[in-house]
């Protein structure tokens, strides 16, 4: 990514590897204030990147600054950071208040009990702040987290997975959050593997596939890459040859293939002219269509094109 | 540095843990009684081969420690709580310091008040025979903690490690190689145990006073060194 302002965070020729085992290669960009996804499969290196720009894991190769300063070994720069990991790192005995009054002490926060106070009221959880931590949700649990994270008012957030376990509402509320915050001109990136979370919540998107920045800038740019890739297409009906030589009259088919079962396979570049056409062929062709699936929709075949291309 | 501590302090308080650690201190005075009621009661210097030095000093405070020093760091390693502590501005000893003294206030009642009825009811209320067991008692938790909470931060199996050390160094081979006495957490304890009451436990086989402190300091303050180095260079999980 190129970056028109002064970079908040620059990963530079970053790579780490365990063993044999090559987790993050090479990998190198700036991130300016605003909302940035970390996108990617599961296992592709986005924790043991984030981990590494928030200096709990050493680089095997290359540097990670923030302000211009290295993160690794560089304690006092947490006092401008707010990390929340992916893993439920609470203690159960502490009640939620005492946990988000502690963290803020250890940040040397001014005013702590004011700050707590409104950290708590960002995540809507005043109610149960005073309950112990093991009997919240998962989702209560992200949020307290969220508020301990939050204490210290960080100008830079860097979330894990942050909506794990959370319900839709809670879901809803917390891009809500995310996106006020970004645009106080915070720095925040989070990372997922989930295409729409991403898609709803960031203005830049870094996409992470085996280790290595597979493609970075826009959504909407990744997007359109990825609609302008071969999908396969599973279509159930009830006259599937004569549906096959009436699909190959449509532009945006490329190839149609019949299985052994009777249903129809087809190779499609255009899917989203498919996914008008095809209803509309099939009743003007008076065939009914039983079942549309998607081969190769999942995320793992989405990167897996985009790092061939 | 007062949140590491009072947080290390709660995480260490489990049920379980002290009962283990009571039952352990409890074992020292309730031999002590009944050697003392047995008809062939044992010389004083049997006694204190065998009660005071081999399992007191010997076993049961650094099991005690062990139980306790190992989780100190250990538990945070593995329920991956330590990157909350490491994720904030403090410098690294205000992490590891707290954690260690957190440790030695847990595990110290229990050694010194093992150490100190043990002691009264052998030396039949010799005050300055059971200040210098007691007191030797404290050296050795402040000791083995320094050397377990470390240990606890480097190894996932802290406790299996820590035994084979208890057990083999401590417990075999300081107490006939003239050698590794100076590099036995046990020795220094009774080192210093002689240097407060030199009458009393002249028969003993011990370090000169001042290697044994000095050997305390260079321990204590060398493994706390040690596991601020980690903390700093590990990978936090």
């Amino acid at each position: 990514m190129i970056a028109s302002a002064e970079p908040v965070i620059r990963v530079n020729q970053v790579s780490r590897w365990f063993g044999s085992v090559v987790a993050v290669s090479e990998v190198s960009f700036d991130i300016t204030p605003g909302i940035t996804g970390l996108l990617g499969p599961n296992g592709a290196g986005k924790t043991t990147l984030l981990r590494m720009m928030t200096g709990l894991a050493a680089t095997s190769r290359g540097n990670v600054t923030i302000f211009g300063e290295p993160v690794r070994d560089n304690p006092s720069l947490y006092r401008r950071i707010g990390v929340m990991s992916e893993h439920e790192t609470v203690y159960e005995f502490m009640k939620g208040r005492d946990f988000v009054t502690m963290m803020g002490r250890l940040r040397g926060v001014e005013n702590l009990e004011r700050a707590v106070d409104r950290a708590i009221a960002l995540v809507d959880l005043a109610d149960a702040q005073d309950r112990r931590m093991d009997t919240y949700s998962r989702g209560m649990r992200q949020r307290m987290r969220l508020a301990a994270t939050l204490v210290h008012d960080p100008q830079i957030l860097i979330l894990d997975e942050p909506l794990n376990g959370a319900d839709p509402r809670q879901r809803v509320h917390f891009k809500r959050l995310l996106q006020e915050l970004a645009s106080h001109g915070r720095t925040i990136v989070l990372s997922s593997h989930i295409l729409e979370e991403v898609e709803q919540l960031a203005d830049t998107v870094l996409l992470i596939v085996n280790g290595k920045l597979a493609a970075a800038g826009g959504f909407r740019a990744i997007r359109a890459a990825l609609n302008e890739r071969p999908y396969h297409v599973r279509v159930t009906c009830d006259a599937p040859r004569r549906l096959a030589s009436a699909l190959l009259g449509l532009s945006s088919v490329d190839a149609v293939h019949v299985d052994p079962d009777g249903a129809l396979v087809v190779l499609s570049r255009n899917v989203l002219d498919l996914q008008i056409e095809l209803p509309r062929l099939a009743q003007t062709s008076d065939i009914s269509l039983r079942r549309i699936e998607p081969l190769d929709d999942s995320l793992e075949s989405v990167f897996g094109y985009l790092v061939e291309q | 540095m007062g949140s590491v501590y009072r947080l290390t302090l709660r995480q260490l308080a489990g049920k379980w843990r002290l009962s283990i650690m009571t039952v352990l201190a409890t074992l020292p005075v309730i031999i002590a009684l009944l050697m003392l009621r047995s008809d062939s009661a044992p010389s004083v210097t049997e006694f204190e081969t065998t009660v005071l030095s081999a399992m007191l000093a010997g076993s049961i405070a650094p099991l005690v420690v062990l139980a306790i020093a190992a989780a100190a760091f250990g538990n945070e390693v593995e329920d991956r709580t330590l990157a909350n502590l490491t994720l904030t501005p403090i410098p690294r000893w205000q992490i590891a310091l707290p954690k260690l003294l957190a440790t030695i206030t847990i595990a110290t009642p229990f050694i010194a008040v093992s150490a100190f009825l043990t002691s009264y009811i052998a030396f039949v209320g010799d005050l300055r025979a059971t200040l210098a067991v007691t007191v030797s008692a404290i050296v050795g938790v402040a000791l083995y903690a320094s050397a377990f909470v470390w240990l606890g931060l480097v190894a996932s199996q802290a406790i299996g490690l820590a035994l084979l050390y208890v057990v083999l160094w401590e417990g075999f081979f300081s107490g006939f190689a003239e050698g590794v006495r100076l590099l036995s957490i046990r020795h220094y304890a009774i080192g210093i145990m002689h240097a407060i009451d030199p009458r009393r436990f002249a028969d003993i086989t011990h370090l000169s006073p001042p290697v044994a402190m000095v050997m305390t300091a260079v321990v204590l303050g060398g493994f706390l060194i040690a596991t601020i180095r980690r903390l700093r260079q590990m990978d936090v999980p």
